[in-house]
């Protein structure tokens, strides 16, 4: 299970949440942990550098693009290689609407957008599409190019 | 729902970063919805507002009932736009408003229309949002619909609808299960992502039928999968058919290891890896079949990927727990990893090389692990340390290097958590390496001197108390004891008065100069310091008699309490002041068993620490002897002895599911059977179990208590008491009946009929073995135990097991048949290993201590044979637990 996908800037405000199957009382616990871990590690690491960690059995994948901290958190088969390939979808489906890594003027200007795509990668906690170019053609509505 | 944390922060000065959220408020935002009532829609405003609500919505807003349910309306006009983009965004949001099942009807006839249209991507999304809101009844009606779309040409209709089909599983299995033909088809679709959706559907539908998941293994392992993704999920259900199959006994070989270790070549990182895991997963894994997945995760070790390197030093982490010659070869890659910018990576290498590491190595270690350990967390700390404690078990020869970086480390800054795991290391090799003791006290004597944790300094007093007695010097202790009664808080103080009572009562030769100190606490601000330093005084000093000799009185005063805490509160919290006085042994001494902490995820907290074993959580035994004793027919059986866990008498997945718990009283059982009707269009009543005990000729039925009535997936218990002989070992089988009268419910109404029929259902059968009159009691030190009870009551015999398929399944089945609990980790039998000691201890019906050593050893055809040596407090069962191992 994916159990949150975060987004947040590098000031630690919340831009994007979404929890499944995480209780509402442990929402904040999480967020702040998460925030605290960023804020921790992710000052000086690459762009798109990915960063791991794991508290009790679950996994936490995170990393920075342009100036948006991104978080997964997954706990069984959603281990670090499984979340390491849903923040791979994550970043290149926002690089894709984006244009470039974005600020965050740009990652804001786009929100509706992003949340059209996380809507399509993580479905109920499960990972459903990986292929930007799919993903792009999924939120207008058009039928993916098949190969 | 919590308010989020920090709300984006809006006031900035500079005006190119400005957010386009800026001032957002909710209000305004629910009054700009009305745009969507507009005759004239304005598609691109209608996104724009729709996107505002979600930022709301993700930031952790929360609309109220009123406010969800207007903008819900609102939303369901935008039906009418034609705009694909428009649409999308309505999907969404239906998604996240989840309305409730009245107001869901408003949008079924919109979505099942969109189901149905031809734009491919309409009925893709209608199939999600739907499968997201609907409920049982609404399913049945586009079940016919979603069947079609599992075998859709459009892989994207298709993933839609088998991706619900996971989803929907969870609550309407029964719907889906029917589905099984379409999700085959599926199966072979050219779509590489139908085929992984299809795949993980399909396997979750069969996954209770072991036989159609080997066979769906065995046809995929053959036949080509194309999605990596779909790839792992062949390889996790392939490990899961390994385990429950057995190898070929022959040849040795595994089935479908080919397979596995094909996957180490595929061109994907997460296949490799997964097959990697799998195979180092594999039970009784051979140092063969290891070497090729060790290879691969070898060469992770150096990869670029922080990800990469953390799931390899991981694994290899684990692998060295059960192999730690299998991963010496890494060593040195792991050693360049103690370096790693990631602190997560790093540990993971300490601990492992601290397993892995040999006796001539382990200085080099402890000198790079003490640059590392000054710049990590606390919960890193903690790993490390406990990897040092199980390094010096295993090398008792270097204690003196660990010991120091132990007591080193316990000198700088730290919080408690890791304070305790450092003392609860040192506390362990004290027990265990004698050599190690002297030391080890001084350092924890020097660790109170200046010690913030009150906790702590407790534990270690208590500790020193039983075991600075016996070193040779005793007297050195006592400055740091009476520091504590000089400088510390009450509860310190109260502590040191008892350990400094310790001294005087096993020295002789200190006994006048303890009197003197003591005498001092009587002046104590805290009264029970006083009042412990009052007993001690008067019971050691002979003034007040407490028993018959001076080991009466030791015993009085620092006998162990073997009543855990928990139980002992729950029974005071039931006791009703009355003629009669509470009794201690009243109170039930069962508390769960935890595992050694060498086996346990890290983490945990270590159990073989300070003073008793740390109490479980209140057990289930509690909650059994509340219910049964508030049974009037019960209640004469006297204290209960032991409840067994429960015994299923139905096959998972049959109408009523039935398991039974045995509670063992000393001239009584007590069946209690949990029954669950699993038909909604059944109401059961009078629900007895008819139970013949032909076959158990020593019990004679005493009561029944039926249940009147059970419900639908409402879970009820009926109980069957019979009386036996006094004490053990009577044994028998029992067959089972279940006799009720079943009505038909109404589901629409949920009301029964009047008339009922009656009718029966046969169970499996029951029985009452020896194990069931032993109750699992671990005790802290085994061999102190084992020693303590000494042998006058000791019987030692030899048996053949004859041929077994391991080692480690004999091991388990004698534990099993004598229902004793293991100590100190010995029920788990190294691989490969050719002999095992296992050492057991419980208590006999009859609260008769019992403890036994088990040598096993297995020859080349697989012959095991057993010493076993008992000893007790009763000669009688000592002889009885031979006589289960003869009979069985």
């Amino acid at each position: 299970m994916i159990l949150a996908v975060l987004f947040a800037n590098t000031d630690g405000n919340i831009l994007v949440e979404r929890f499944h199957g995480v209780p509402a009382e442990e929402r904040l616990h999480w967020r702040s942990f998460l925030v605290k871990l960023g804020a921790e590690n992710l000052r000086g690491a690459r762009n798109e550098e990915l960063l791991v960690a794991s508290h009790k059995s679950v996994y936490i994948v995170y990393t920075m693009l342009g100036d948006v901290c991104i978080y997964v958190v997954g706990k069984d088969e959603y281990d670090e290689l499984a979340l390491s390939e849903v923040i791979f979808v994550i970043t290149s489906a926002v690089k894709d609407v984006c244009g470039k890594p974005p600020t965050e003027r740009l990652f804001l200007d786009k929100y509706g957008r992003i949340c059209l795509c996380l809507d399509e990668i993580v479905w109920k906690g499960m990972l459903e599409n990986t292929e930007k170019d799919r993903i792009r053609r999924l939120i207008r509505l058009k039928p993916p190019v098949e190969p | 729902m919590a308010q989020p944390l920090v709300k984006k922060d809006d006031d900035r000065d500079d005006e190119a970063d400005y957010s386009p959220f800026l001032g957002i408020e909710k209000g305004a935002v629910l009054q700009e919805a009305r745009v969507f009532n507009d005759p004239q829609l304005d598609a691109r405003r209608c996104s724009q507002v729709i996107t505002k609500l979600l930022y709301l919505l993700n930031q952790g807003e929360t609309f109220t009932k009123v406010e969800a349910t207007e903008v819900f309306f609102a939303v369901t006009k935008l039906f009418q736009s034609k705009d694909t983009g428009l649409r999308r965004m309505v999907y969404l949001m239906i998604k996240e408003l989840s309305p409730s099942a009245d107001e869901v009807i408003i949008v079924t006839s919109s979505l099942m229309k969109d189901m149905n249209s031809k734009t491919d991507m309409y009925r893709a999304n209608a199939i999600r949002v739907l499968c997201r809101i609907t409920d049982g009844t609404l399913l049945t009606q586009i079940e016919r619909y979603l069947k079609q779309a599992i075998v859709d040409k459009n892989p994207v209709v298709a993933s839609a609808a088998l991706v619900s089909g996971i989803h929907l599983l969870q609550t309407n299995p029964e719907i889906v299960k029917r589905w099984s033909n379409e999700v085959q088809e599926a199966m072979q679709s050219r779509a590489a992502l139908v085929q992984f959706h299809a795949l993980a559907l399909l396997h979750q539908i069969r996954q209770n039928d072991r036989l159609a998941v080997s066979k769906l293994v065995t046809s995929l392992t053959r036949g080509s999968v194309r999605s990596p993704l779909a790839q792992c999920l062949l390889i996790r259900y392939t490990s899961q058919v390994i385990r429950e199959s057995s190898t070929n006994s022959q040849t040795g070989e595994r089935p479908f290891f080919d397979y596995l270790e094909s996957c180490l070549r595929h061109k994907a990182e997460m296949v490799i890896f997964e097959a990697a895991r799998a195979i180092t997963e594999l039970s009784g894994v051979t140092s063969r079949e290891l070497t090729p997945a060790i290879t691969v995760l070898q060469l992770f070790l150096s990869s670029s990927k922080p990800v990469l390197r953390f799931a390899a030093v991981r694994t290899l982490n684990k692998v060295a727990m059960t192999h730690p010659l299998a991963v010496t070869n890494c060593n040195i890659d792991m050693e360049s990893l103690i370096s790693d910018q990631n602190r997560s990576i790093a540990t993971l290498a300490i601990t492992t090389l601290l397993k892995t590491g040999n006796e001539s190595s382990v200085d080099r270690l402890m000198k790079q692990i003490t640059n590392f350990m000054a710049d990590i967390a606390d919960e890193f700390k903690i790993v490390v340390v406990d990897a040092i404690r199980s390094l010096c078990l295993k090398f008792p020869l270097k204690y003196r290097s660990l010991m120091n970086f132990l007591s080193n480390i316990l000198r700088e800054e730290g919080g408690f958590e890791y304070k305790k795991a450092i003392v609860d290391s040192i506390v362990t090799l004290i027990r265990d390496i004698p050599d190690a003791k002297e030391s080890g006290l001084f350092h924890l004597c020097e660790f109170i001197e200046d010690c913030e944790f009150t906790y702590l300094s407790s534990q270690i007093l208590h500790f020193l108390g039983n075991e600075g007695p016996k070193t040779s010097d005793p007297s050195k202790y006592i400055r740091y004891i009476y520091n504590r009664v000089i400088l510390e808080n009450a509860t310190v103080r109260a502590s040191a008065v008892s350990t400094l009572a310790k001294f005087g009562a096993m020295v002789d030769s200190l006994k006048p100069r303890i009197f003197v100190l003591l005498r001092r606490c009587l002046f104590d601000t805290d009264d029970e310091v006083r009042d412990r330093a009052t007993l001690y005084l008067k019971v050691l000093g002979g003034e007040v008699t407490v028993g018959e000799t001076e080991t009466d009185a030791n015993d009085f005063l620092f006998g162990s309490f073997d009543v855990p805490l928990v139980n002992l509160e729950t029974s005071l919290r039931n006791y009703e002041a009355s003629e009669e006085p509470f009794d201690i042994n009243s109170v039930p001494k069962e508390i769960k068993s935890q595992p050694l902490a060498e086996k346990k995820a890290p983490g945990k907290k270590p159990t073989t620490g300070l003073g008793a074993p740390s109490n479980g959580p209140v057990s289930a035994v509690d909650a059994y002897e509340r219910l049964l004793s508030s049974i009037p027919e019960f209640a004469g059986f006297g204290a209960l002895f032991k409840s067994s866990a429960p015994v299923e008498l139905t096959e998972a997945e049959t109408e009523y599911a039935v398991n039974v718990v045995k509670h063992i009283y000393d001239g009584h059982v007590v069946f209690q059977y949990n029954c669950t009707n699993t038909i909604p269009e059944q109401l059961l009543e009078n629900v007895t179990v008819f139970v013949d005990a032909s076959e158990a000729e020593e019990f004679a039925e005493v009561a029944s208590k039926p249940l009147r009535s059970l419900p639908y997936d409402t879970p009820g218990q009926t109980f069957v008491a019979f009386e036996k002989p006094e004490g053990g070992p009577a044994t028998g089988k029992f067959s089972n009946i279940l006799k009720f009268i079943v009505k038909e419910v109404d589901t629409s109404t949920g009301e029964a009929e009047d008339e009922g029929v009656e009718d029966e259902y046969q169970l499996e059968d029951l029985e009452i073995v020896p194990g069931d009159y032993m109750r699992k009691v671990p005790v802290a030190n085994f061999k102190n135990a084992w020693e303590s009870m000494g042998p006058e009551n000791e019987q030692v015999d030899e048996y053949a097991l004859g041929v077994r398929e391991s080692l480690a399944e004999a091991v388990s089945a004698v534990i099993n048949i004598l229902g004793m609990q293991p100590c100190e980790g010995t029920e788990v039998v190294p691989s490969n290993s050719r002999s095992h000691t296992c050492l057991l201890s419980g208590v006999y019906i009859g609260n008769v201590k019992v403890l036994a050593r088990l040598s096993f050893g297995i020859s080349g055809p697989k012959e095991v044979a057993m010493k076993l040596v008992v000893r007790s407090e009763d000669p009688d069962v000592t002889a009885r637990i031979h006589q289960i191992v003869i009979e069985s």
